[in-house]
């Protein structure tokens, strides 16, 4: 038994790895224990290691220091978490709570107006910067021609027919857009001679622009 | 009634804000008017209208008591406009010049030139943002329509000199309909030299125009209806040596705008609509009569005047 004990309590003082069973032995064993200590000393004597780099009141010293450290509590988040919740569910009983939680509703939907009144607008200015729309611009130029002139079907006949009773009608649009604006070029003349002299019936020569 | 005492101070407080907006953007307004009519320059501009585009020349300036202005058309073959104070010379290049009286040249934008106590009877001026315009700062004056059926403005006035660097004409839809651009602007403190020539030169004198009584011109047909704001010009031009085919014809007015309305034989054409730029050409017809209505109108507006002719 003996033996046996000093067989693996010296191969662990030749840092040989030993069993839980055996190291729980060790700890309860005040005897073993001396003799651990006894073979850590011959092997040291062995070794030829002669003072320990530490001193020997050096666990004493640490445990002084570590007596002098402040103590540091640590806080889960979770635990942070909580607290406000409860916070807030205490809150919300208070009748100060609605009001505030009210504002805030009402500040969010004013924000919202805000931004979304400027958001509405940037497209408004980038549909000015696009093309404008085109819905016949020209009352005149631009007649497309029929596509096929030597086609003689009833059909393209009766088109042509229409296609020149337009161009004819176009033309007479311009005539009348001329007129419109001669109208408006010589409107104050007109108003005018009016006021001035009552009706002036000198002839003015045909002029058209 | 504390609670009534606050909601009434708020309102009020709103209420002078909005005055005091608009009063801001009528000062903008009278110092764009102010600008173009008193200032020397030579400017370059464009008229935007669908994916048509014209390039002008604008020359203005004041020589002693004379104020002249010249309008250049660059890329079509139109006519040079010349204005000396009252008189306005449509200088063609194979015909003798036509003249004729006005205190502005019609082919400009006439909200630059009219009365401006007329056109707060017609709009809202409201002082919108700050952009950067061609290098330039440049201040957006919303004019916006009190009354449905009229164009609204948007104008783009450079904030050094008060010039307008751009206008927008804008439908009821928000559409813009018509963009009148500066591409070039520079004011100098003397006359352009291009002018002096011109203020020197002999030009013809105006001649008289052949007003039309209007009892004669359109004594078979009546209109009916007038859009708001609108009347009709008693005594318009005679057009009849122009326009044989004409059976009758009426010009309205709300001091910005005109709008003509012309009666011919009916060609059975369906109803039509046109637009040049902000210029609406509407056309109906029914058994008898064909009706065009021309001016910067609404199509539907336009419709109601031609189903107005009796």
């Amino acid at each position: 038994m003996s033996s046996e004990n000093q067989d693996w309590l010296s191969a662990a003082s030749d840092n040989q790895p030993i069993t839980s069973a055996q190291l729980d032995t060790l700890l309860q064993d005040a005897e073993l224990q001396g003799r651990l200590d006894r073979y850590q000393l011959i092997g040291a004597v062995l070794r030829r290691e002669k003072a320990s780099p530490l001193s020997g009141q050096f666990s004493g010293d640490f445990a002084a220091l570590l007596e002098q450290e402040p103590e540091y509590h640590l806080r889960t988040d979770r635990g942070l978490l909580q607290k406000v919740m409860q916070g807030v569910s205490q809150a919300a009983n208070g009748s100060w709570f609605k009001t505030v939680t009210q504002g805030t509703v009402a500040a969010g939907v004013a924000l919202i107006a805000v931004f979304g009144v400027q958001q509405f607008q940037q497209p408004l200015e980038q549909d000015m910067m696009s093309p404008l729309p085109v819905l016949q611009t020209r009352p005149v130029a631009g007649f497309a021609t029929p596509v096929s002139l030597s086609q003689t079907s009833v059909d393209s006949r009766f088109e042509q027919q229409q296609q020149q009773a337009m161009l004819e009608q176009q033309k007479r649009l311009q005539a009348l857009l001329n007129a419109h604006r001669q109208q408006v070029r010589v409107m104050e003349q007109a108003q005018q001679a009016e006021a001035n002299t009552g009706k002036t019936t000198t002839e003015q020569p045909e002029r058209g622009q | 009634m504390r609670l009534t005492g606050f909601c009434g101070a708020i309102a009020l407080l709103v209420l002078s804000g909005f005055v005091r907006a608009e009063q801001a953007g009528w000062t903008l307004f009278e110092r764009v008017q102010y600008a173009v009519s008193h200032y020397n320059f030579d400017v370059s501009f464009v008229v935007i209208k669908g994916n048509q585009t014209d390039t002008y020349r604008w020359l203005h300036g004041q020589l002693q008591d004379t104020e002249i202005e010249h309008l250049v058309p660059l890329d079509t073959s139109g006519v040079d406009i010349l204005r000396r104070d009252n008189h306005i010379y449509y200088l063609l290049t194979d015909r003798p010049a036509f003249v004729t009286d006005g205190t502005s040249i019609k082919e400009l934008p006439a909200l630059l030139f009219e009365n401006k106590q007329r056109i707060a009877e017609l709009y809202d001026a409201v002082v919108g943002s700050n952009s950067t315009m061609s290098g330039r700062n440049a201040q957006l004056l919303r004019l916006t329509a009190l009354q449905a059926g009229r164009y609204s403005y948007w104008l783009w006035i450079d904030a050094e000199s008060g010039f307008p660097l751009r206008i927008d004409t804008i439908s009821e839809q928000q559409n813009p309909l018509e963009r009148w651009l500066v591409t070039h602007m520079q004011i100098t403190p003397e006359l352009p030299s291009n002018l002096q020539a011109l203020a020197e030169a002999e030009l013809p004198a105006a001649v008289p125009v052949t007003l039309s009584e209007q009892a004669s011109a359109n004594d078979a047909y009546q209109l009916s209806w007038l859009p708001s704001g609108y009347r009709v010009i008693p005594e318009p031009v005679d057009l009849r040596q122009q326009q044989p085919a004409l059976l009758g014809y009426w010009l309205l007015t709300d001091g910005l705008h005109q709008v003509s309305v012309f009666v011919q034989k009916s060609q059975s054409m369906p109803a039509q609509a046109y637009r040049d730029g902000a210029t609406t050409i509407y056309v109906q017809s029914n058994e008898q009569l064909e009706v065009t209505v021309i001016g910067p109108v609404s199509i539907e507006t336009a419709r109601q005047l031609a189903m107005a002719v009796r």
